[in-house]
C-alpha cells in the first residue's frame, strides 16, 4: 500500500496476524487455506495407485522398494482465498471528529482496507475491492501480486464519501464476482438497515463475512459541550440540541441499537469487531485475524 | 483608600459586551455539525433564557482583562496609604537619647533621613534653613500623625517667620547651640572702572549710598566694557571674587535670574564660576530700559542681591512653632503603573490560553 494509508506503527504489528477463514476453500493454486482438492501439498492425505500421466517425483519410493507397486503420495492442497473489502462510501462515513479533523470513518476504512490487502498479499491471497455507494459501485476485481495492490491503493485514494448506501438491486454486480467460501470483509458504520440486509444476504448465500464497524469518538462519548444543530449527512434531517442534556438518552439508545445490531450478527455467523476512531487501526484486525481469533485449520 | 481621578473612563466597561458576545454558546449553533447517528438523537426541550458561555476560564481573564484597562484609564490612586507611625525628627549633632520605640525617628535634614544614618552635624558646621525643613516635614506627614521636634538650646539659620504649621508638635529642646553663620552683614565696597559710560552715574551713586563705615566689606568689581570676560577677572572670579557685569559681557556656562522687576521681568542673572560669582545686568544701564535706575530703593535692592542679609539666629524656646495652617492635602499614590504590570501579566495569560494548542474551536 502506499505509505501513508497504513501508519509505520501499524504495519509492524501486522506482522502478528493472518488472514483466516473459518471453512475451507475451493480454489487452484497454492495458498494457505484448507482444501477439498487433493494434490502437491504439505499435509498428507492418502496413498493411491499410480496412473498415467502422474509426476514420477510424486512416486514414494520407499513404499515402492516395499510393495514393487507405485504409489503416488497425495497431500491436502492449500489453497488461496479471495477477500473481498466491502467498503461503505455513503456520505455518514465522512463523518470525523472535531479533535481529529482529517480523520473521517472513511480514512479510517481505507487504512484497514489497505493493512487487509498487506495481509492477503503476504499469503498469496488474491483481493478485490468494492465502493459502496448510492452513486455508482466502484469495483476492482479480485487478483493478486504487488501490481494489485497499487491498482487498491488508487481504487482506495478515489473513494469519496457520498450519497446514501445502494439499495440491494444496485448490487448485483456482486453476486457475479463474490464467489461462494470467499472472504468477504464489510466495513461500515452499519447505521443503515441496507448494509445489515446486504450483510445477512452474503453470509447466507455461503460467503464468509466479517463486518467491522467504525464509529467516531462523539458517538462513543457524546462529549458536545453546548448546543448544537446535529445534521443528518445523508437525509439532511436536523435538529437543535443542547449537548449535555441530550447525551444520557442517546448513550442508551444508541447502545442498544449497537447491541441489536450486534446480536444480528451472531445469529448469522458473522465475526464483528469495532474500531472508535481514536483508536490504533489494528485492534480490530487484532480481534478477527489474531492468535485468539476464530481458529486456524478448524 | 481607593479612588479614581478620572471615573468618567469607566464608561470603558461598556466594552465587557466584547468578550461576553465572542464567547456566548450560539456559535455552535449557526454551524451544522455532522452526525450519522441522528436516528437515536431524540429531541429535547432545552431551556430557552439561559446563557451558556463556551470556554469560560479564557472569558474570565478576557473580562478582567478589559476590567484592567477600564480601571488604568480611569487612573486609580491610593488615598491615606502613608505611614501613620509618630514621627520622632531631630536636629542632626544634638543628643537625642535612645531611639524611641514604635516611633519613626529621622535626621532633620535635607531628604529626611533615617535616624540610624549618621548625619554631618549642624552643632559644628553651617545647616540648611531649618523653619524650612520643619515645614517642609509638616507638610508631607498626614495631618495627624504626631511629631516631636527635638532642638538644640540655640537655633541658627531661621528665617523671618516662627513656623505656623498643621498640627501641634512637641518642641523638645536639649542641650547645644547652632553655630552662628559666618559672618555678620557685609559693607559692600564697587571698584569702579574709570570711564564716563552713563551708565556708570548709577552705579557710582548706588555705591557711595551703600558706602559706610566698619569693616569687613566684600570688594565688587564692576565691569563695563563688552565683549567675553577678561581672562585676568575670569581668574580672580574663580578664586572667589564677585563681579558685576554689563549686559553687554559674555561668559560661558549657565546664569540664573535672581532679580526681578515689579512685572517679573528679570533685572540681574548669576552665574557661579569656580568659587566666585558674575552678577550680570539684563538690560543697558539706562533708566529708559530699567525704571529701577532712578528708584530711591535701588541701592538697598541690588546690595541684598550682591550680599544676602545673612540668616537668623534664636533661642529654641522662642521660636516653638506655632498651629494653626491648614492641613496639607497628603499626596495620593498613583496606582497606574502597578496596574499596567497586572494588566501585562493578564494579556501575557490570555494569549498563552487562547492559543495554546489543544484547544479545539478558537472564539
Amino acid at each position: 500500500m502506499s505509505p501513508d494509508l497504513i501508519p509505520p506503527a501499524v504495519r509492524n504489528r501486522l506482522a502478528g496476524l493472518r488472514l483466516t477463514a473459518r471453512r475451507a476453500v475451493d480454489l487452484h493454486g497454492l495458498g494457505l487455506h484448507h482444501s477439498r482438492s487433493r494434490g502437491a501439498g504439505l499435509e498428507f492425505a492418502q496413498y493411491r495407485a499410480y496412473e498415467r500421466g502422474d509426476e514420477p517425483r510424486a512416486i514414494d519410493w520407499k513404499l515402492y522398494a516395499r510393495s514393487d507397486r507405485f504409489f503416488v503420495r497425495e497431500s491436502e492442497r492449500e489453497s488461496p482465498l479471495a477477500l473481498w473489502l466491502l467498503i461503505d462510501a455513503s456520505a455518514s462515513m465522512a463523518q470525523e471528529d472535531e479533535a481529529n479533523p482529517g480523520w473521517s470513518r472513511l480514512a479510517a476504512a481505507r487504512g484497514l482496507a489497505a493493512c487487509m490487502a498487506e495481509l492477503a498479499l503476504r499469503q498469496g491471497d488474491r483481493f478485490g475491492l468494492v465502493g459502496l455507494s448510492s452513486g455508482g459501485l466502484r469495483l476492482l476485481d479480485a487478483g493478486g501480486g504487488a501490481r494489485q495492490r497499487d491498482r487498491l491503493a488508487l481504487d482506495l485514494n478515489a473513494l469519496a464519501a457520498a450519497g446514501a448506501f445502494p439499495a440491494l438491486t444496485q448490487l448485483t454486480p456482486l453476486w457475479d464476482r463474490i464467489g461462494a467460501h470467499d472472504l468477504v470483509v464489510m466495513i461500515s458504520d452499519f447505521f443503515d438497515a441496507q448494509a445489515m440486509d446486504l450483510a445477512a444476504r452474503l453470509a447466507g448465500a455461503r460467503r464468509e463475512v466479517l463486518a467491522i464497524e467504525v464509529l467516531t469518538v462523539s458517538e462513543r462519548d457524546f462529549a458536545y459541550p453546548g448546543g448544537h444543530r446535529f445534521r443528518d449527512p445523508e437525509t439532511g434531517a436536523e435538529l437543535l440540541g443542547d449537548g449535555p442534556a441530550l447525551r444520557a438518552e442517546f448513550l442508551a439508545r444508541f447502545g442498544t441499537a449497537r447491541a441489536a445490531r450486534h446480536a444480528r450478527f451472531d445469529s448469522l455467523g458473522i465475526r464483528h469487531a469495532a474500531l472508535v476512531l481514536d483508536e490504533q487501526l489494528d485492534v480490530p484486525l487484532r480481534a478477527l485475524f489474531g492468535a485468539r481469533a476464530a481458529g486456524e485449520y478448524g | 483608600m481607593p479612588a479614581l481621578l478620572f471615573p468618567a473612563a469607566l464608561a470603558a466597561l461598556l466594552a465587557l459586551a466584547v468578550p461576553l458576545l465572542i464567547h456566548l454558546a450560539r456559535r455552535s449553533e449557526a454551524r451544522p455539525t455532522d452526525f450519522a447517528a441522528l436516528e437515536w438523537l431524540r429531541e429535547k426541550p432545552r431551556p430557552k433564557s439561559r446563557l451558556r458561555f463556551d470556554d469560560l476560564l479564557l472569558l474570565a481573564l478576557r473580562l478582567l482583562l478589559i476590567t484592567g484597562l477600564a480601571l488604568w484609564l480611569a487612573r486609580p490612586v491610593l488615598t491615606e496609604s502613608a505611614d501613620r507611625t509618630p514621627v520622632v525628627a531631630a536636629v542632626p549633632g544634638v543628643d537625642a537619647g535612645p531611639p524611641a520605640a514604635a516611633m519613626r525617628n529621622i535626621w532633620l535634614a535635607s531628604g529626611f533621613p533615617p535616624g540610624d544614618e549618621p548625619q554631618a552635624s549642624c552643632l559644628a558646621q553651617a545647616c540648611p534653613p531649618l523653619f524650612s525643613l520643619i515645614r517642609q516635614l509638616d507638610a508631607e506627614l498626614p495631618p495627624d500623625v504626631p511629631l516631636t521636634l527635638i532642638v538644640p538650646e540655640c537655633l541658627a539659620g531661621l528665617d523671618a517667620e516662627r513656623p505656623r504649621l498643621s498640627r501641634a508638635v512637641t518642641w523638645k529642646i536639649v542641650p547645644g547651640a547652632m553655630p552662628a553663620s559666618a559672618a555678620p552683614p557685609l559693607r559692600l565696597h564697587f571698584i569702579l572702572p574709570a570711564g564716563s559710560d552713563p551708565g556708570l552715574r548709577y552705579l557710582r551713586a548706588a555705591a557711595s549710598a551703600l558706602q559706610s563705615p566698619g569693616t569687613p566689606t566684600q570688594a565688587i568689581i564692576v565691569h563695563i566694557a563688552a565683549g567675553p570676560l577678561p581672562a585676568h577677572l575670569r581668574a580672580a572670579v574663580t578664586k572667589g571674587a564677585t563681579v558685576l557685569a554689563a549686559p553687554g559681557v559674555t561668559a560661558a556656562g549657565v546664569a540664573t535670574p535672581i532679580w526681578h522687576d515689579t512685572d517679573g521681568q528679570p533685572l540681574a542673572t548669576m552665574q557661579r564660576i569656580g568659587r566666585g560669582y558674575l552678577y550680570r545686568f539684563t538690560r543697558r544701564l539706562d533708566p529708559a530700559a530699567m525704571p529701577i535706575l532712578l528708584d530711591p530703593d535701588f541701592p538697598r535692592q541690588l546690595a541684598a542681591i550682591l550680599a544676602p542679609p545673612p540668616p537668623g539666629r534664636a533661642m529654641a524656646r522662642d521660636v516653638a512653632p506655632i498651629t494653626g495652617a491648614p492641613p496639607w492635602p497628603v499626596p495620593a499614590r498613583d496606582l497606574q503603573p502597578w496596574l499596567a504590570l497586572a494588566i501585562a501579566a493578564l494579556f501575557a495569560a490570555e494569549r498563552w490560553l487562547a492559543t495554546r494548542r489543544r484547544r479545539a474551536v478558537s472564539p
